[in-house]
């Protein structure tokens, strides 16, 4: 069943990859060296995702349209999976045009502040000048701010719609990262054997017992927090569970019967990577990126609830952060954040345990 | 007539699975006498295990479930009697050994405690006295060094070995009625011998019935002293050995025989019975066999052949003899 | 077996988690000097009221503690005193890192134990029950659940715990008191919500992993083998069953370890006010503390290792088929 996507994905589709490759890190160079700013760091993290997305992801399932209806079929049965999937791509929607739609989620305003949702009612003790006593008035939510503000009278409805597109952007990218290290760690790792295999997975076994998270504070606190920094540094972090399970997956590949024949008849070890291996791992390789991708929102989400999140976007870490210290005057700019980053893990774990449900042909469904 | 010890009436048993319902045990009705080794044999598929398995409720449910019939133990009915009581019978009235020693022995438990668990459980004994009779039962089957290899877990053991363990086991308590599934398919073929023996000693040495269930009607021929034969969920003929093996009646029970590798035959072909084990979800409405019969009639396709009793102890159920 | 197998294998292990140890020391020590801001310059934000030229107070703290020599000198330097139980000076606390330590490691000791038993202790009892009733309708909740439980953050469980059973019910304080005696009821009530909100997602990890792996051996032969001894249920659960699926669960509460201590326990500390090693480590690195830091993350690197290398061996105990040559 695999083998025909085999003949389907790799060859010309990795020269155009590297090629992509090559014209991205061209105008990385061109945008250090002699113009300023072609693109935000950001938009060369677009690029790239749009490339494998395209090249690894939307070819291979529009080739083999049997295929990924068989699985399309497979994932659907479950319902909960399904539920997951249209969360998501409403959160991807949202986060896409929602900035667009909503009022500047930095903008600052203290005649507006610690005002609820609407539908509820809050009472204040509120210092009036012509009294001079503290006085005890009601706030009632407003449809202007349908979700309430914080203590600084920012939009809590712009906030978390800002908040949606960080660990989106964080959550995917990140782990596109971490998979596509971990995957060419593990499938050269397995084919190559030997001290290669060695090596690589002594280096796997001390990045999985290094403290991820401490490592993380660290280098976010000593570096500078930057979205695009703290991409990379959970990127090039979190790569070790893929790489492990990419080996063994390879492992058992190399010696199946279609490797073993393309290389008596001589293929060469890349095309032997690239064309039987990759492509076989990929079902793999898509749920351990799905279930990967909750870590990788929550770690994000930590770092900036401790301090550490790029101060110059907003994210759900920090409005849970200011949430916490109002806890006893403004439960909801604790309790909103939360739960988006709440339902969008679990919706990650949904779709991932349904994905790979449906790869998997032991499980009868 | 002859009385029998387990009385098996009607029995059907069925899987509910996603494909349908298989009708594993359709109607299945024998008995095991006092002191006697029968023998079921058939095919896989064809319900045998299912059979075995069903004497003592140990049908995996779901998917399975007994759906109607009798199992008559002494004076009562397994299929309906309290729980408590079956675990009263299970291996200390009728005892089980199972096909695939390697899998049916706990890993991580020593053998000696596996055999000794059900000698606690069933005699009450004390420690001193269960040590000693799981010693005896192990010397018993054959087990050098038996002393130290208590203590030795199943993974220490050969396969062999580990099927005399588990026939050790099953002994522990003196079972009446002894259900060997199969006991020896898992084994080489020099082992199998080896245990087959142990089964031959059992019989001449205990007042003990065996089930000793096979695929194989090579291996049946010196444990035997009936047999029946199982095709499809059903019974296809039942017999003495010598019954059996000199005057078999039905055709099923023809071909299984041919099948046999003879050394006095001339022929140094190997034969078969043509076409395939049939599938027991919808089965064909007269004799399940009827499509593979050499010599089906018109009426094996209609109607379901009723038991004929052709001899004192010879039953079969083919409409070439009604 | 073999003494000699299981001994060797150790000493391996041992040399093996020496060598990860060193790489930790070492690559946390380097990313700390890499750092824009020298220790100095905070030591000097602390002194400056008292003291009238900044320049040489820098250059005396940079001398006593030896940040004016070269990058590597203070490596070795540091390795050295490391050796011999010297674990260096807190800049920020003004004290040396051991003692600091010691009065702070039962903190996260007791939070983090005290969360593996709650976690450990319930995940095993409903993954089990769940296996047991598969298909019903305790089974369909205590998945549900456990999926709810594996996905909720657990610093915002803390925090919503705190809104609703402190700010609104006002049942137990919204800090955690250090005053109280280690050994008290007190205490034990002040530790209630921290441990609920650190054992929460590992408990639901452990569910998930108790349900499977009873469900797997379930299905074995032996099962059946046990059943057809007239063993009540009750021993062929408890002890057949459980005995093997405990093996799995065993190798994933150890593993689940690396991320408690420095992912949960972390987090919970900071939430909680609890003055544990996680929060000294988090107000160390914010105060560019680094002998703090490297010491915490050293100390949690060898609990891991350690941990690890004691559950191969308890390994050896419980599935006699493990063999380390």
């Amino acid at each position: 069943m695999m083998r025909q996507t085999s003949r389907k994905v790799g060859g010309k589709r990795n020269l155009i990859f590297i090629g992509t490759l090559l014209v991205l890190g061209l105008i990385v160079l061109l945008d250090i060296y002699l113009v300023d700013r072609i693109l935000e760091p950001m938009g060369y993290f677009y690029l790239f995702f749009v490339a494998v997305a395209v090249l690894y992801g939307v070819y291979p399932l529009h080739a083999n349209r049997r295929l990924t209806r068989y699985y399309w079929e497979r994932t659907k049965r479950h319902r909960l999976s399904v539920l997951g999937l249209a969360f998501i791509i409403l959160l991807v929607a949202v986060a896409l045009i929602g900035p667009l739609l909503t009022q500047d989620p930095t903008r600052v305003n203290f005649d507006e502040k610690n005002v609820p949702p609407v539908g509820f009612t809050i009472q204040q003790s509120v210092y009036d000048l012509d009294t001079d006593k503290f006085l005890v008035r009601e706030i009632p939510g407003t449809y202007q701010h349908p979700l309430g503000t914080d203590d600084k009278g920012r939009d809590l409805l712009a906030m978390l719609v800002s908040g949606a597109r960080v660990s989106l952007q964080v959550g995917l990218l990140a782990t596109l990262i971490a998979i596509l290290i971990g995957t060419i760690m593990g499938v050269v790792s397995a084919y190559f054997g030997g001290w290669v295999d060695q090596v690589l997975m002594r280096f796997t076994d001390i990045m999985m017992t290094f403290p991820f998270f401490i490592l993380l504070v660290f280098i976010i606190f000593i570096f500078g927090p930057s979205l695009v920094f703290i991409i990379l540094v959970i990127g090039l972090t979190g790569w070790t569970g893929a790489a492990r399970l990419v080996r063994s997956e390879a492992l058992s590949l190399r010696t199946r019967e279609f490797v073993m024949a393309s290389r008596s008849l001589g293929a060469s070890d890349a095309r032997i990577v690239f064309r039987h291996l990759i492509p076989n791992v990929l079902s793999s390789v898509i749920v351990i990126a799905t279930l990967s991708i909750p870590g990788v929102i929550l770690a994000e989400a930590a770092l900036s609830f401790i301090g550490l999140g790029d101060p110059t976007v907003t994210s759900w870490g920090m409005i849970l952060n200011a949430g916490q210290r109002s806890l006893d005057t403004a439960w909801w700019v604790a309790v909103e954040p939360g739960i988006l980053l709440f339902l969008t893990v679990l919706a990650f774990n949904f779709l991932g345990d349904g994905i790979r449900d449906a790869f998997d042909p032991r499980s009868q469904l | 007539m002859h009385h029998n010890i387990l009385e098996i009436k009607q029995l059907k048993t069925y899987f509910f699975t996603r494909s349908g319902v298989v009708k594993a045990v359709d109607s299945v009705n024998f008995g095991i006498r006092r002191g006697e080794s029968l023998c079921l044999v058939g095919e896989s598929g064809c319900g045998k295990t299912a059979t075995a398995l069903s004497i003592l409720r140990l049908i995996d449910s779901p998917p399975g479930k007994i759906i109607d019939g009798e199992i008559r133990y002494h004076d009562e009915d397994l299929l309906r009697c309290s729980g408590k009581r079956l675990r009263q019978i299970r291996g200390h009235g009728i005892a089980m050994i199972f096909q695939d020693p390697q899998s049916s022995l706990n890993p991580v438990f020593t053998v000696g405690d596996q055999i000794a668990e059900q000698i606690r459980m069933h005699l009450k004994l004390k420690r001193r006295p269960t040590m000693e009779r799981t010693l005896h039962l192990m010397e018993q089957v054959g087990i050098p060094r038996a002393r130290e290899r208590m203590k030795d877990y199943p993974h220490q053991f050969s396969g062999g070995m580990r099927q005399r363990i588990m026939i050790a086991a099953a002994l522990s308590c003196g079972p009446e009625i002894l259900i060997a599934d199969e006991p020896t398919t898992a084994l080489d073929t020099t082992i199998k011998e080896q245990i087959l023996d142990i089964f031959r000693d059992l019989k001449q040495q205990r007042e003990m019935s065996i089930l000793f269930i096979t695929h194989d009607l090579g291996t049946v021929a010196g444990i035997a002293d009936r047999i029946v034969v199982m095709y499809g969920g059903r019974i296809a003929e039942v017999g003495t050995v010598y019954d059996i093996f000199d005057q078999p009646k039905h055709p099923y029970t023809h071909g299984l025989i041919d099948c046999l590798p003879d050394i006095s035959a001339r022929s140094d072909r190997l034969t078969s019975i043509p076409g395939m084990i049939p599938s027991l979800i919808d089965p064909p409405d007269g004799c399940i066999f009827s499509p593979r019969c050499p010599r089906s009639m018109m009426v094996c396709r209609q109607k379901r052949p009723k038991e004929v009793i052709v001899s004192k102890e010879h039953l079969v159920a083919c409409h070439l003899y009604s | 077996m073999k003494r000699g197998g299981l001994q060797g294998y150790i000493i391996k292990r041992l040399i093996y988690a020496a060598l990860i140890a060193f790489g930790v020391v070492t690559i946390t020590f380097i990313l700390l000097r890499l750092g824009p801001t020298s220790p100095a310059d905070k030591y000097l934000a602390n002194m400056s009221a008292r003291t009238q030229d900044p320049a040489q107070v820098v250059a005396a703290v940079e001398a006593r503690y030896g940040l004016d020599k070269p990058l590597y000198q203070q490596y070795g330097n540091y390795l050295i005193n490391l050796a011999r139980g010297d674990w260096g000076w807190s800049f920020s606390t003004s004290m040396p890192v051991i003692k600091l330590i010691q009065t702070h490691w039962v903190y996260s000791f007791q939070l983090i134990l005290l969360s593996m038993l709650f976690a450990a202790s319930l995940g095993l009892l409903i993954g089990v029950c769940s296996a047991i009733k598969q298909y019903t309708r305790i089974d369909y909740l205590a998945t549900f659940f456990s999926f709810i439980g594996i996905s909720i953050p657990n610093f915002w469980l803390g925090i919503m715990l705190i809104l609703v059973f402190s700010v609104q019910l006002g049942w137990f304080k919204t800090y955690y008191d250090t005053g109280l005696p280690m050994f008290s009821l007190a205490n034990l009530k002040a530790l209630i919500l921290p441990v609920i909100t650190l054992g929460t997602g590992m408990m639901a990890g452990y569910t998930r992993y108790a349900r499977s792996a009873t469900l797997d051996n379930m299905g074995k032969d032996f099962v059946r083998t046990a059943r057809a001894k007239g063993l009540p249920e009750r021993v062929v659960i408890g002890k057949h069953v459980f005995r093997n699926a405990i093996l799995p669960i065993i190798t994933i509460i150890m593993f689940s370890l690396s991320g408690i201590v420095f992912g949960g326990a972390y987090l919970t500390e900071i939430i909680f006010g609890i003055p544990g090693l996680g929060r000294i480590s988090f107000n160390a690195i914010f105060a560019s503390d680094y002998p703090v830091v490297v010491t915490i993350t050293l100390i949690g690197t060898l609990v891991v290792l350690l941990t690890n290398l004691a559950t191969d061996i308890v390994y050896t105990w419980l599935d006699p088929r493990i063999r380390y040559d």
